[in-house]
């Protein structure tokens, strides 16, 4: 979902630096209050993996691939949509700096895409369907935080008038309603080891199981 | 404390595998952007905003030692090396963000 220099236009790859910008400098805030000797080894090993896995293409039908984001996944391992920004930035400028996966001037407009909605919606859906049922719950938050990062990435190049909206929402609404079913069962997979492994670093796990 | 640490390891043991895999199991087609970009997208507007960033074609105007994730005429072991080179980065990179926030909390 990068992406590219030339898809969006100068004044529109504007905004969206000006608008990831306010979301990073608050998810340092974030991190000044949550950085400690437990959750630094935590976030460099989800920096690592989500990196790995990101460069990692899964094909799905119609000759298309997809590949893990893993927003939903930091923001639901550190019980904080913050989280997912702040790792979501990092990645992306490793990307779009040494692998030319993402533009730099768009890049904004990916840490907002990818990052803030991607963390956001992902958080919330966790925190709404939680106490039904927790995997079912991590899975959806996955699928969600996929699904509707594309339709905004689908309103961008709209905005941009690069895509007509209509073909653009049902393209990228298509493609990444099935991308959003690998996010989501390796999301449900991480989350799940991770909280039955070590529930003491799993924040929102620890949530659940005291509300019990 | 060792007990944190063995959680960066053992994250970086799994990214360090995903790497070596990557460039044996990864698809070669286009992800869903880039496919919907070839059946849909205003050439004419991409034209326009390719022009206005200087670009031959889309992509990004830094210049990229690895692109797609390759170091040029390596072939599959520079695939994996570029994989491990960007492991490392963003290791150090996520690492060293974590750190200096860590440091100036516990100086509060």
């Amino acid at each position: 979902m990068h992406i590219p220099d030339g898809f969006i236009p100068l004044w529109e790859s504007g905004i969206f630096w000006v608008i990831s910008l306010i979301f990073l400098s608050m998810s340092l805030r974030w991190a000044s209050k949550e950085m400690n000797e437990k959750t630094v080894p935590l976030f460099t090993a989800l920096a690592a993996g989500i990196f790995a896995i990101q460069a990692m293409n899964m094909p799905i039908p119609w000759g298309t691939s997809g590949h893990m984001v893993g927003a939903a996944l930091t923001a639901i391992v550190f019980d904080s949509p913050w989280a997912a920004v702040l790792m979501l930035a990092l990645v992306l400028i490793v990307q779009g700096l040494f692998f030319a996966d993402g533009g730099l001037i768009v890049m904004g407009a990916n840490i907002f895409n990818m990052g803030v909605v991607g963390g956001f919606v992902g958080y919330y859906v966790f925190k709404s369907l939680k106490k039904t049922n927790f995997h079912a719950a991590v899975f959806t938050a996955g699928w969600s935080a996929t699904f509707i990062a594309a339709l905004a990435c689908a309103a961008e190049l709209a905005i941009a008038g690069t895509f007509p909206i209509d073909l653009g929402i049902q393209f990228m609404g298509l493609y990444h309603a099935v991308i959003g079913i690998i996010e989501g069962l390796i999301t449900a997979v991480v989350v799940g080891y991770l909280a039955s492994a070590r529930p003491d670093l799993v924040k929102s796990v620890k949530k659940v199981v005291s509300n019990e | 404390m060792s007990n944190n640490n063995s959680i960066l390891v053992a994250g970086l043991i799994v990214a360090l595998l995903i790497g070596l895999a990557a460039p044996f199991l990864a698809s070669g087609d286009p992800d869903g952007l880039e496919s919907a970009a070839e059946k849909i997208i205003n050439s004419d507007v991409l034209d326009a905003n390719l022009d206005e960033a200087g670009l031959e074609e889309e992509g990004t105007v830094a210049p990229s030692p690895m692109p797609d994730y390759a170091i040029p005429g390596m072939d599959k072991i520079g695939e994996i090396g570029a994989l491990i080179i960007g492991i490392l980065l963003i290791t150090l990179l996520s690492f060293g963000v974590g750190s200096i926030f860590k440091k100036s909390t516990s100086e509060n």
